[in-house]
């Protein structure tokens, strides 16, 4: 191996660990950070919709029950968020990596 | 006059009776009509001697004149169902019962009957072409009017809620970085597609209401009727809805001259009070008196109900619904 493909192997490897370092410092705390800002909208429109869940009856309820056969997904990722939130200062806490 | 006609106010005054009676006038005078009740206790079976169900059947001996009745009960099931089958063909066995649970709370709350009937109402109203008119004999005061305040009331909030599911899905999409799939995708989002289907919904009734739509109250020479029959005024207006004119229902007949027994007396007193009750009708209140109707001895049925009509000062003339 001569110099010129030693250096190109290094310059592979920096490379490589330089698009690791930053994806794992900026852009995937990024987009978590804005995957749980999503998750958070999508609480307060679950929120919205079925507020009978908490026991706050609702006028609309009647016409949001419709939409549940396609929330199948958000409804699930919502109760189990509802679960694991224990204040909602955790759950923005989990978004900052120190 | 539009062509839907509704008749409301207090339970108890014989709103069954004039809408019928003005069903069957509006019926011999040519116009193909339909009543529909939402009285849970059958009455337009029992004015025109005949079941009805929930889809518009001809009455009996009237050319013209179709009648049903809907039950909300029905209609809140018939809806319960409708989610539940939708629910099976999209949703896993395994979310069915935790969100059918979701599904039962939402059947339950106070006002699931509302909604169901406001549904059916403007179901009827949508598919009103096979008739010129349609007369409503709408349930007691109180819910009617939440009834008729719901579509503004219900076309903000799905506003609101498409609102808050574009943004999420919208924060979906710019978390999809790179080459990942966004877990929420904008285009045919079909909770946005159902949003906007009753947001529609919501905006033809409103419109419907607003421009076709005619008002009438009931009520009976009495105190009670007569404070109900104010607030039910200014609610309406509230709302944006003006009343077209009230119908006094079940006036005491005088008795002749020369009587003058203890009923006598009496139906004299009380003839004597519903006059003066009449008068401020007429003078404090704005919608004009549009009919006097007397008490009748027997059930309101068969030539009586003829009778009342004859006794209806409401126009027939129909004018071509705007919004349909």
């Amino acid at each position: 191996m001569d110099l010129a493909d030693r250096i190109e192997s290094f310059r592979e490897t920096l490379e490589e660990w330089l698009r690791g370092l930053y994806h794992g410092m900026i852009t995937h705390p990024a987009y978590e950070k804005i995957e749980k800002e999503a998750e958070d909208a999508e609480d307060a429109f679950m929120l919205a919709c079925f507020p009978d869940a908490f026991g706050i009856p609702s006028p609309v309820s009647y016409y949001t029950a419709e939409l549940l056969p396609y929330l199948e997904d958000e409804f699930e990722g919502w109760e189990r968020r509802l679960w694991d939130r224990g204040t909602y200062l955790e759950r923005k806490g989990q978004q900052y990596h120190f | 006059m539009e062509p839907f006609v509704f008749f409301g106010g207090k339970g108890g005054v014989g709103k069954t009776t004039v809408s019928c009676a003005y069903g069957l006038e509006c019926a011999r005078d040519g116009h193909r009509t339909l009543v529909v009740s939402t009285d849970p206790a059958h009455s337009v079976t029992d004015v025109f001697d005949q079941s009805f169900d929930d889809s518009p059947r001809p009455v009996e001996g009237i050319d013209g004149l179709d009648a049903m009745q809907i039950d909300p009960e029905d209609e809140v099931t018939r809806h319960l169902d409708e989610i539940r089958q939708n629910l099976s063909e999209q949703v896993s066995a395994s979310m069915v019962n935790e969100i059918n649970r979701q599904l039962e709370m939402a059947h339950g709350t106070p006002g699931a009957y509302e909604s169901a009937l406001f549904d059916r109402f403007v179901d009827v109203m949508r598919n009103a072409e096979a008739y010129d008119r349609v007369v409503f004999d709408t349930a007691p005061s109180g819910s009617t009017l939440r009834l008729l305040g719901l579509p503004d009331l219900l076309e903000g909030w799905i506003d609101r809620l498409m609102y808050k599911r574009r943004t999420s899905i919208d924060l979906f999409e710019k978390a999809a970085v790179g080459n990942n799939e966004p877990r929420r995708v904008m285009d045919g989002d079909p909770v946005l597609e159902r949003l906007q289907e009753r947001k529609q919904f919501f905006e033809f009734a409103g419109s419907a209401l607003h421009d076709d739509a005619a008002f009438f109250l009931v009520m009976n020479p009495d105190e009670l009727s007569l404070n109900e029959t104010r607030r039910s005024i200014d609610d309406l207006r509230e709302k944006g809805f003006d009343v077209r004119g009230l119908v006094a229902n079940k006036l005491t007949p005088s008795p002749d001259p020369d009587e003058n027994g203890r009923g006598a007396r009496y139906l004299r007193e009380r003839v004597a009070t519903e006059r003066e009750r009449l008068e401020t009708i007429r003078s404090e209140f704005e919608p004009p008196l549009v009919a006097e109707i007397g008490w009748r001895s027997a059930e309101v049925k068969g030539d009586l109900l003829a009778d009342v009509a004859a006794e209806l000062d409401v126009e027939t003339a129909v004018e071509p619904p705007t919004h349909v």
